[in-house]
């Protein structure tokens, strides 16, 4: 089980490391100190584990870290610094009240950034299917959709 | 156990050598999003992974004079968005539509979802009505599957070890032209269909001139109710007769009881869902 080497630009600054060939993003995103990236049911399902890898929204426990070999991955918090869609929601989020014990709020944020950045518009129902792979187990999600759509609504004007 | 390996490839000409090298070794990774689950609760070991999610020269949607072809790295936010198959093959569209989750769209592939052979692949049951070619290419040549020699059971199909999928074919014609897709999920969002339809009707003087009805979660395979098909062939197109023969798809499916549905449940739904995939595919 030999080991490969990979190097990733992970918010804008280039990682290398050696990784299990069946490691996942997840797994290696955290042992490099990206603890925003939340680890939740690692099947796929919940959703809090989204980063933005090469340019697309994925769920970073079903990607294998070695396929992110010379690639780049934005994560919330990266994002958070330089981009100013994401700072809208996260301040959204903050005025919303739509953070509860704030698990899923990484994974939320970066579907609510995808939707919009994809022209969505300021639509409950259509919000509500753009997070539809992201659980939350406090909110009951109104909060999060009223915060998402305050931002599309912004963006749209 | 686990004791993987990786390779990444660049190129097919890379990948077709390394499945020839690697043999029953192979697993072939696109999306990852069969694989890295598979992997986590050990379903599969022991296996050389090549990563196949930078080959962008299968990752396309082209129209021919006769058929489209679809490149198996063509992710379904890419069938979502689609002109051509939304004109050529409208229930591959809705499909894709209600796939997982947005995110996950971004990742899933065509081709693994094909090649992983769930009964409840949804990317099959439509697939399946529309006639669908899978062109397999390995070191020794290139072969076309049709579509109903594809799926062999659960997990199964007919590719060889060393075999990748390089096309989909889709042929263009009224009856794939009219398609449309429907699935049952216990949700609306998120869900692994109960019972998925596919169906295509071509139209010709007011009586049926093709009719193509897959449904998928009924058998280890998605299946094509083929005496549906037969009792509707050159018969008058009316409510009454789409009534009388969606009935008959009992005959074509052996649902099992599961978690998500009875068998009985299954069978009562998808004469529902047969019906309304007909009468919205002839628009009546
Ligand atoms: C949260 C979640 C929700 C899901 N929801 C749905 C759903 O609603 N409907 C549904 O149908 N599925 C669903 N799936 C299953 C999965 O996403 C799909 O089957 C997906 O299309 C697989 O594609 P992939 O590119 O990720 O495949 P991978 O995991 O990369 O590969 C799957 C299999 O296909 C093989 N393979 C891949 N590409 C090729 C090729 N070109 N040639 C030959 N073999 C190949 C691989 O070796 C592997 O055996 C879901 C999965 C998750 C995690």
């Amino acid at each position: 089980m030999s080991e490969i080497n990979i190097t990733v630009t992970v918010n804008g600054t280039k990682i290398n490391a050696n990784v299990k060939p069946e490691m996942n993003l997840l797994k290696f995103l955290r042992s490099q100190g990206f603890y925003d990236v939340k680890c939740g049911c690692e099947m796929g399902d919940c959703g809090t584990c989204t980063v933005i890898f090469n340019g697309s929204s994925v769920k970073s426990c079903i990607t294998l870290a070695a396929q992110a070999d010379g690639g780049t991955v934005w994560t919330n918090k990266g994002l958070g610094e330089v981009d100013e869609l994401t700072q809208k929601l996260q301040k959204a989020f903050v005025e919303h009240g739509s953070i509860q014990c704030g698990f899923c709020t990484p994974g939320m944020i970066i579907a609510g950034k995808a939707y919009i950045e994809k022209g969505g518009k300021p639509d409950r129902n259509e919000i509500k299917k753009a997070i539809s792979g992201n659980l939350c187990r406090c909110t009951g999600y109104k909060k999060i959709v009223d915060a998402i759509y305050d931002v599309a609504e912004q963006m749209s004007k | 156990m686990k004791n993987f390996s990786f390779v990444n490839v660049e190129n097919k000409a890379d990948a077709l050598e390394v499945l020839h090298r690697e043999k029953e070794k192979s697993c072939l990774v696109a999306g990852a999003t069969n694989v890295m689950p598979f992997i986590r609760y050990e379903k599969i070991n022991d296996k050389t992974l090549i990563n196949i999610r930078n080959l962008q020269e299968l990752r396309f949607i082209r129209e021919e004079e006769d058929k489209i072809e679809i490149g198996p790295l063509t992710t379904i936010y890419d069938l979502e968005n689609s002109e051509i198959i939304e004109k050529y093959a409208p229930a591959l569209r809705e499909a894709a539509q209600d796939f997982a989750d947005p995110t996950t769209r971004n990742s899933a592939t065509i081709g693994g979802n094909i090649a992983n052979a769930s009964p409840a692949a949804d990317t099959a049951t439509p697939l399946l009505a529309l006639n669908a070619v899978v062109v397999a290419e390995s070191k020794s040549g290139v072969r076309k599957i049709p579509i109903q020699e594809f799926f062999l059971g659960v997990n199964k199909t007919a590719l060889q070890c060393d075999e990748l999928i390089t096309v989909i074919e889709v042929p263009k014609n009224a009856a794939n032209s009219n398609s449309c897709f429907i699935k049952l999920g216990l949700r609306n969002a998120m869900a692994i269909s109960v019972v998925s339809v596919a169906a295509g009707v071509e139209l010709a003087e007011g009586k049926v001139a093709h009719a193509n009805v897959a449904l998928g979660s009924v058998a280890p395979t998605p299946v094509r109710a083929k005496t549906v098909e037969a009792a509707l062939v050159g018969k008058e197109f009316t409510p009454g007769l789409v009534e009388e023969t969606a009935k008959l798809v009992t005959e074509d499916i052996s649902p099992i009881d599961d978690v998500r549905a009875s068998g009985e449940y299954r069978k009562t739904v998808a004469a529902v869902l047969v019906k309304r995939a007909l009468k919205k595919s002839g628009k009546i």
